[in-house]
């Protein structure tokens, strides 16, 4: 059994880093006004002349653009993102403080939001066009038209507020000195309503995968034969049509990320949650440009090692797919 | 219409269940989806008429509950929030309606060309659909509106160029049949070139489809507007539902009972509009979309 990554898959792959970067490297350069102040991320005059000098230099401002490119190019594969001048500290660390807090709720929230997806759709698809297929079906929809940023909000206020069952700020309750088991409970608590808001807006989208999938399977030859030799329901049920679906639920799931990862922006800024998504948007009130574009590069690379992922299990979920 | 459903009739021919005509709940859905949109609209064009007061006018003191004269209270400098919700509804369905027609362009001509040019363009622009579709999409937006700066004009430009991607493989796939069609190789028989064969023949064919999508892309785009100006990125001048929604936040409203007249409001419009227009868009793609017409 050989299981691989076709070529041309991690070509595209490549390709995607390479135009995100691309993008980055021309956008603050080609925009009108003066780049000096999207590069460094703060006003020109706010600068004292030894940073300005920093930035030229850093950036390569004084040289052709082609140079530039590659040093910029070289400086990222270094995992250099450049210094903030706003924060006064390097973007890496910014990033690495804060790239823990998003991997955990999204996550956990990949974990709930498929599992209640894929069970329902199972649900939705085995009792095609029953009342409960029609109910699952209408809830999604109306889930799916809600923003994910009013339904936290709504959270806060029902939860967090008006009942004080949950944390509704941060991650970790500061100025406390928690240990062990305490400071889990902590966190989790905090984050339980930041994964229930990004666990909804994913859950209509993985159900509507496994709900069409899941048909598709239905109609095949082979569960018309289990059903013949007489296999119970659920023997069927389980072993021929779920096993079955879940290959491109998998495939769905890694692409359906880096929607995901957009939903942290606008969670992360409900929650006041210290995480990547909440970064992009300091930065954007900020005008902490270099910034952005690091969070941004970083989210992209986390979806593309997700892909390379979901294409390495699909031929563990799916024999055919062995080669 | 009439070519299309002779496609149909071709294709259900196979079939061996004969068409059952009984409730549907697609069309349900499909009807219900256009009185909500029917009735955003009338809104968004008569919301001068609608509107207690002029909703950039400050009408009252800042922070006041429902009241007789603003039943859904007052923001934070006074103005009144009824008002600008309902002049809000211009802003946001024109953004999701422009951004999506944007959309359905790029998406159509690249389907076009794609599915009518298979061996060499139509691989290239498929290999990029791929890519627009690995690309962290919400991020991207911020990206680019950041950079570009907060105006309407930037909004709807943004939400189209990214967003044609799936609409441009919906086309694509369809126009691959098409293609196939006898009088398509008739026409090229008695000598017609790809461009009176692609307007005059394929276009029509797909020209539904187009608009299905477009209808389905227009729910995605209020929500991503929404979103892009609940994160600080709206035009400051053209307040939008998501505008409503960022001041809210801003001013941490959620923390006091304000929530209930000043955040559940807003929100709920915006989930109606987007859910109109998706429900109407599912109901024409179930009628119009050769694929789902006999899966469900």
């Amino acid at each position: 059994m050989r299981i691989g990554l076709k070529g041309n898959r991690l070509l595209e792959y490549l390709l995607v880093f390479i135009v995100a970067v691309t993008l980055n490297f021309f956008l603050p350069r080609l925009m009108p006004g003066n780049p000096l102040a999207l590069l460094a991320g703060v006003d020109v005059g706010l600068m004292t002349p030894e940073e300005r000098a920093e930035v030229i230099i850093e950036a390569g401002l004084d040289q052709p653009l082609w140079k530039q490119y590659f040093k910029y190019i070289g400086n990222l594969l270094r995992g250099d993102f450049g210094y903030s001048y706003r924060q006064k500290m390097p973007i890496i660390d910014m990033i690495m403080d804060r790239l823990p807090w998003t991997l955990l709720i999204t996550g956990l929230s990949l974990i709930v939001s498929s599992i209640l997806g894929v069970v329902l759709g199972a649900i939705a698809a085995w009792y095609r066009a029953k009342a409960i297929d029609i109910s699952l079906l209408w809830t999604m929809i109306l889930l799916g038209s809600m923003p994910s940023f009013w339904l936290g909000m709504l959270l806060i206020s029902v939860v967090s507020v008006e009942n004080r069952l949950l944390p509704s700020f941060g991650a970790i309750t500061p100025a406390m000195s928690l240990t062990g088991w305490e400071k889990t409970k902590d966190i989790l608590e905090h984050a339980v309503l930041p994964v229930t808001t990004l666990s909804i807006l994913s859950v209509p989208g993985i159900f509507l995968t496994m709900r069409y999938t899941m048909l598709g399977v239905l109609g095949e030859d082979f569960i018309r034969t289990a059903r013949a030799k007489g296999l119970s329901e659920k023997v069927v049920l389980f072993r021929h049509v779920v096993r079955n679906s879940l290959a491109p639920v998998v495939t769905i799931l890694a692409i359906r990320l880096g929607y995901a990862f957009g939903g942290t922006v606008v969670t992360e800024t409900v929650f006041s949650y210290p995480g990547l998504g909440r970064l992009i948007y300091e930065s954007v009130s900020n005008r902490d440009y270099p910034v952005l574009q690091a969070a941004f590069l970083v989210i992209t690379i986390a979806v593309l090692v997700s892909n390379i992922l979901a294409d390495l299990m699909y031929p563990i979920l799916d024999p055919r797919a062995r080669t | 219409m009439s070519t299309l459903t002779s496609v149909q009739v071709e294709k259900t021919r196979h079939e061996d269940k004969p068409v059952r005509r009984r409730f549907n709940p697609s069309t349900f859905a499909g009807w219900m989806g256009g009185v909500i949109i029917v009735g955003l609209i009338l809104v968004a064009i008569f919301a001068k008429q609608l509107s207690p007061y002029d909703p950039a006018e400050r009408v009252g003191r800042p922070f006041q509950p429902p009241s007789a004269e603003h039943l859904l209270g007052t923001n934070d400098i006074g103005q009144d929030i009824l008002s600008e919700l309902i002049y809000g509804s211009r802003v946001s369905l024109t953004i999701g309606i422009v951004a999506s027609l944007v959309t359905m362009g790029i998406g159509t001509t690249v389907g076009l060309l794609a599915g009518y040019f298979p061996k060499r363009l139509g691989k290239v622009l498929m290999r990029i659909v791929d890519l627009v579709l690995i690309v962290p999409f919400l991020p991207l937006l911020i990206l680019l509106a950041a950079y570009l700066g907060r105006s309407l004009f930037n909004t709807v430009m943004i939400i189209g160029v990214l967003s044609w991607a799936g609409t441009a493989r919906v086309i694509r796939s369809h126009v691959l049949t098409i293609v196939q069609q006898d009088y398509v190789l008739a026409s090229r028989t008695i000598g017609a070139g790809d461009l009176h064969i692609i307007t005059m023949h394929i276009l029509p064919q797909v020209l539904l489809l187009a608009v299905g999508q477009f209808v389905q892309a227009t729910s995605g785009a209020i929500l991503l507007e929404a979103s892009l100006s609940f994160l600080g990125l709206g035009d400051p001048l053209q307040k939008s539902w998501g505008t409503v929604l960022y001041w809210a936040q801003v001013r941490g409203v959620f923390l006091t009972p304000a929530w209930r007249w000043w955040v559940l409001p807003a929100g709920l419009l915006i989930s109606l509009a987007a859910l109109g227009f998706a429900l109407l868009g599912f109901s024409l793609e179930q009628v119009i979309n050769p694929r789902l017409r006999n899966s469900h």
